[in-house]
């Protein structure tokens, strides 16, 4: 079942300028692509997504499998991977929702680059976590909720 | 043997070393080892005795949990560092010869009982000795770090043997029962056994975390842990360990490698009789 | 110094996966320091780029949320036996450090 997701959110002023997915890497550009601050410095998906991805409208897709844990063993240590069967990759985020900035890691693909992303990230709490791919310029998402707890027996 | 040790008891001797446990037979320890493994194996349908080697994340209550050590063993993280363990055991003491020049025994079949000194010989241990005997500084910290990688890089090259300890002689025996009568003593102000926790309670939830099963522990030793990672000192020997679990029961921790961890070490090491080892292992 | 290591396995689903595991303390800037009660201003990666026999096919974009000691996994299916991959990052201050290997 595929659904729409149309964020609630403000769009920054000047996101329509870059709603063509400036975000994204064409092959010339990946060289010079530089560190999306706007989507990093976001305190909300939607407007992180629209200043990476170029929309915050996704569609969730069971192409899009999130591996990772139900409880992290470490909040400060939780890995994520994302993985796709879709084409045409041009890039996946990752956005924990509870974080104080939800955005949290990204990866721009070109030509030559898969649909797999794989990393560790800080979680404060139990939050659902969004991974994003955008594909054939549509994007996609998958969620998870991973649980944050305090420990029993440490050691 | 089992001649002199009633001999001895008839005679009121103590035996070496352990003045107060009662003496227990070869044949007693082997039907501990079986009462041991049998009941995990029971608790824990399914399993087969070298799942036991992957500790908490074989049982099945730890389910939602698994993914954080899976994602782990995808770029084991202790890595560098056995790297570096491997080539800090062939670096050359100022006499030319290394570690590899040390009288090791095989890593299954730690802790040793050594009958000339009726104590019982640790890699640590070993390591260090060798260390000394060499003319070089013995390492000070036995718990973290150097020596901790070291004893990893020495214990892996055993991974996949199964675990084989020598209890025939008596001092070996005496100093198997000192370490059961820890395993099963309760301890500190939660009045606590070992067997409290990691038999009756196995799979069993303490707040957040979910009990280790005992048929297994140490294993996998020394351990990588992200709890200890994140706070900087990720390396950790089982004597490590086991001051850690002390301390969270509000019991006074025991020096590392002193008699009673070595004793401890060595009864849960004979309960491990037949699990391969799988050194080192990532765990929370 | 070359603390960044890597890793290419063989991906199920065709091609190969490169992991990476930088040397990196990702300060988020909100830590004190125990000793001047100072904030330990941000300190992380920025980008980490991967590049198949020179061409860069993907771009990571980190940030203060990463966890320390990054390990980065990414897919280079049209990798090939003999390629040579090489990952290299560019922190907030600049600093950067690099590595490569051959896919086998």
């Amino acid at each position: 079942m595929k659904r729409r997701i149309f964020l609630k959110g403000s769009l920054a002023a000047g996101t329509l300028a870059v709603a063509a997915g400036a975000g994204m890497l064409t092959p010339k550009s990946v060289l010079a692509a530089a560190w999306p601050k706007a989507a990093f410095e976001s305190e909300t998906e939607a407007d992180a997504l629209n200043a990476f991805f170029g929309t915050s409208d996704a569609e969730e897709s069971d192409q899009v499998s999130i591996k990772a844990p139900l409880q992290a063993e470490n909040g400060a240590v939780v890995p994520v991977k994302v993985m796709t069967s879709l084409t045409g990759v041009e890039g996946i985020a990752i956005c924990a929702i509870k974080n104080p900035r939800p955005y949290t890691t990204s990866l721009r693909v070109s030509d030559g680059g898969g649909g797999l992303y794989s990393t560790r990230i800080k979680m404060g709490q139990t939050s659902p976590v969004h991974c994003y791919v955008k594909a054939g310029g549509k994007l996609y998402m998958a969620s998870q909720e991973i649980k944050v707890t305090v420990g029993g027996c440490g050691g | 043997m089992k001649k002199l040790i009633s001999l001895a008891l008839a005679a009121g001797i103590a035996l070496v070393g352990v003045s107060t446990v009662q003496a227990i037979s070869e044949s007693e320890i082997q039907q501990d080892i079986e009462a041991f493994q049998g009941y995990f194996l029971k608790r824990f349908p399914g399993l087969t005795i070298e799942d036991f080697q992957d500790g908490v994340n074989a049982l099945p209550q730890y389910a939602h949990r698994r993914a954080n050590w899976e994602l782990a063993m995808e770029f084991p993280p202790y890595e560098p560092e056995m790297e570096k363990a491997a080539e800090e055991w062939n670096m050359p003491f100022a006499n030319g010869k290394s570690l590899n020049d040390c009288d090791l025994a095989p890593g299954h079949t730690y802790p040793v009982f050594d009958a000339a000194t009726g104590d019982l010989r640790t890699i640590v241990g070993d390591i260090n000795a060798c260390l000394k005997a060499n003319g070089e500084d013995p390492i000070k910290n036995v718990k973290r770090a150097k020596m901790a990688r070291l004893v990893a890089h020495y214990r892996s090259q055993f991974n996949g043997e199964r675990v084989a300890i020598d209890f025939s002689d008596p001092g070996a025996q005496a100093l198997y029962e000192k370490g059961r009568q820890f395993y099963w003593a309760k301890r500190g102000q939660l009045n606590f056994s070992c067997a409290d926790c990691h038999v009756h309670n196995a799979g069993n939830m303490v707040r957040g975390d979910v009990l280790s099963a005992g048929l297994g522990h140490g294993v996998g030793f020394p351990v990588w842990r992200t709890k200890w990672q994140v706070a900087g000192k990720p390396w950790g020997t089982i004597h490590r360990r086991y001051g850690g679990c002390n301390k969270q029961v509000r019991a006074h921790p025991f020096k590392a490698q002193g008699e009673e961890y070595k004793a401890l070490e060595f009864y849960e090491a004979v309960m491990n009789t037949g699990i391969p080892l799988k050194v080192p292992s990532q765990r929370q | 110094m070359a603390s960044t290591k890597m890793k290419i396995k063989k991906s199920k689903s065709g091609g190969y996966e490169v992991m990476v595991l930088a040397k990196h303390p990702m300060e988020t800037g909100l830590r004190k320091d125990k000793k001047t009660g100072n904030k330990i201003p941000e300190h992380f990666i920025e980008n980490m780029e991967f590049a198949v026999n020179g061409e860069v096919v993907a771009q990571a974009n980190l940030g203060t949320g990463v966890s320390k000691n990054p390990l980065i996994g990414v897919g280079i299916p049209n990798a090939k036996p003999g390629d040579t991959v090489t990952v290299s990052w560019v922190d907030n201050k600049g600093e950067s450090d690099s590595a490569e290997k051959a896919v086998k």
